[in-house]
């Protein structure tokens, strides 16, 4: 039997809004611990890493370790059905093809059940070395988000470069090209807009702008971002989901060509 | 052709072996192509109003309009290709190439028939199997993708042979060919409908030898043998015995000499002096250049040259050929997308275990796998 219970439904809708138009499908992995999902994009390009631990859920009971894999779409299309303030609980048997969302309002007076057919899906998953970052930077969250869609404008892809100074990212197309520069912030006042910037080496690095702007639908679940870069590895880009887990998005660097 | 019937047997028996994907989830791959088969298929395929296209003078052309275009596209997303062109046949495929001559008569004279009758139906379909890959497509192909900066490697026997070799020592990541032969060669990961028209919207098969190996629980050389008694170009096969009966055969008896010793050889008449054991070599260790030494080098296209190669006598648009050679050159500035796979390490497949399930009721006397991670399987 599993069972957890989410005071709110608003976290797990804004989770399926951060990862569906990266992933059509994914296993959600349950034990003890919570709930894991780890998933390439069809094109082998990132990877989403989703843990929501389980101290962080109302009620959590996972008897034995089971793997969900859902059609998020539909996942997504269900949690639509749910109001904000909506309690939500995600139910399966042990050996179940389904699972069960069930919505029950504040005040308790409408309770609504969904069930959704499972997916066997075959996924590989991928083991991520423990790395050492060159660079990170923690910054707002919407400030990045707004950062993308900005320069996505100018190109396909974004040069993200990280010196003493701060951080640099930029973009140059067809139009021209555009830079916007941060800066430590000096003071902070408050944390959730303050810029902070740990640096070992600089480290510049470019990407597709196209992902960064799927990576930053999880906006709303983090008041601040942190990007870590390091040479030649993939960029990491976290949102921390307040008391219960975080979603991490690994991007693979563009690079340049050789003709070897 | 290729390996009779093993693409069905293998998406019957080992479904887990073939994926389907979008080309362009192979950017950053390089990928060797069989020329002579992607000429081929250029050659049916590219036409106008059902003739083919050709030059002021008569001579075709479809095969370059095919190679230049499709290969652009190819680059355009992010994938380099390799061609691979055929050497002598090999000895053994005398009797396979003689057979084919024999139905190119026969179509010929359909085709004379047809003519007569004024069917305009059949004289299009025989008129398409007359299509043969000649010497003089092959050395134009070859010079068209010199000017487009593509490399070319000269196989000397089979190209297939010569592909699963690059692959095999990791010089490219895959085979692209419609033939199964490459997986018999042993290259690991084959894609077919690589070089098709973007029009018909057909996904790229990916078939990996390891997942058919394990689907089928076989060994190469068990596997090899399969092929051959499946039908390959090189020797005859057994009369009577189709797909299902040659898996079956092969999975109790283990190879081709204990499957003979054990089948009533009446009933079965295997072909007269069959050369089986020829043909077990040639897939083993066929005649190819070593993979190491083998250099393969992108470099710019040559604008002019293709303008002056392709434009003027073989009639092709100017300002298409030149607008092919900037994409072409856009393709090489740009930086390609690196792959996270290239970066973390696949630790393991979860299994499906649904699937698998199916494929256990299908073979009751197969033993059971890895169990299935979590749920059992319905």
């Amino acid at each position: 039997m599993f069972e957890a219970r989410l005071l709110r439904s608003s976290i797990l809708k804004k989770v399926l809004e951060a990862i569906k138009d990266l992933l059509t499908q994914a296993t959600f992995d349950c034990d003890d611990n919570g709930i894991q999902l780890q998933a390439m994009d069809n094109s082998h390009v990132s990877l989403v890493s989703l843990t929501l631990r389980a101290d962080g859920f109302d009620k959590y009971r996972c008897d034995r370790n089971i793997s969900m894999g859902m059609n998020l779409g539909s996942m997504s299309k269900i949690l639509k059905c749910a109001g904000d303030k909506d309690t939500v609980t995600m139910k399966a048997q042990d050996n179940a093809d389904t699972v069960t969302f069930v919505f029950e309002s504040p005040n308790q007076e409408k309770v609504s059940d969904y069930e959704m057919k499972l997916m066997n899906l075959d996924l590989e998953h991928l083991g991520i070395p423990e790395t050492e970052y060159s660079c990170t930077i923690r910054m707002p969250s919407g400030e990045f988000a707004r950062i993308c869609r900005d320069l996505s404008q100018f190109g396909e892809s974004m040069v993200i470069s990280c010196t003493k100074e701060g951080v640099k990212f930029s973009a140059s197309g067809d139009i021209g090209s555009a830079n916007i520069k941060l800066a430590q912030t000096a003071s902070i006042d408050k944390e959730e807009e303050a810029v902070v910037i740990e640096m070992d080496e600089p480290v510049t690095l470019t990407f597709a702008c196209q992902y960064l702007n799927y990576f930053t639908k999880a906006t709303s679940l983090s008041p601040q971002v942190q990007l870590s870069m390091s040479a030649d590895v993939p960029l990491v880009v976290e949102y921390r989901i307040p008391d219960i887990g975080h979603i991490r998005y690994y991007l693979a660097p563009k690079i340049e060509e050789d003709d070897s | 052709m290729g390996i009779l019937g093993l693409s069905k047997l293998i998406a019957d028996i080992a479904p887990m072996a073939v994926k389907e994907t979008e080309i362009k989830n192979y950017f950053g791959r390089k990928v060797a192509i069989d020329a002579s088969m992607s000429l081929y298929q250029f050659l049916i395929a590219v036409r106008s109003q059902g003739a083919q296209l050709t030059s002021v003078d008569g001579e075709t052309t479809s095969h370059l309009m095919g190679t230049f275009y499709r290969t652009i596209r190819l680059i355009e997303d992010g994938i380099k290709p390799v061609y691979v062109f055929d050497g002598k046949p090999p000895d053994m495929k005398s009797h396979q190439l003689n057979k084919r001559a024999e139905r190119r008569e026969e179509a010929e004279k359909e085709l004379q028939k047809a003519t007569e009758a004024g069917d305009t139906a059949s004289m299009d379909k025989f008129n398409r199997r007359l299509v043969k890959v000649t010497q003089q497509h092959g050395s134009e192909a070859r010079q068209l993708l010199k000017l487009m900066g593509i490399p070319v490697v000269e196989a000397p026997c089979e190209a297939e042979a010569q592909c699963a070799e690059l692959v095999k020592g990791g010089k490219v990541y895959a085979v692209a060919t419609e033939d199964m032969d490459a997986l018999t060669f042993g290259a690991n990961v084959l894609l077919r409908h690589l070089t098709f028209s973007e029009a018909r919207k057909m996904p790229v098969q990916e078939f990996h030898l390891d997942q058919v190996l394990r689907g089928l629980e076989l060994e190469q050389t068990e596997f090899i043998d399969l092929c051959i008694l499946l039908g390959c170009d090189y020797c005859g096969s057994i009369k009577g015995i189709g797909p299902k009966r040659a898996i079956e055969l092969i999975k109790q008896h283990r190879s081709i000499e204990q499957v003979l010793h054990n089948i009533d050889t009446k009933k079965y008449t295997p072909p007269e002096n069959w050369e089986y054991e020829n043909a077990r070599r040639l897939f083993q260790q066929p005649e190819v250049t070593e993979a190491k030494d083998v250099e393969l080098k992108w470099s710019d296209p040559d604008e002019e040259g293709l303008v002056k190669f392709l434009c003027g006598d073989k009639q092709f648009n100017e300002e298409r050929v030149r607008n092919g050679a900037k994409k072409l050159m856009k393709a090489r500035t740009g930086t390609t997308q690196g792959r996270l796979d290239g970066f973390f390490k696949v630790l393991s497949t979860t299994p499906n275990p649904k699937r698998k399930a199916e494929e256990d009721k299908k073979s009751a006397n197969k033993k059971a796998k890895t169990p299935g991670r979590g749920r059992k399987p319905k």
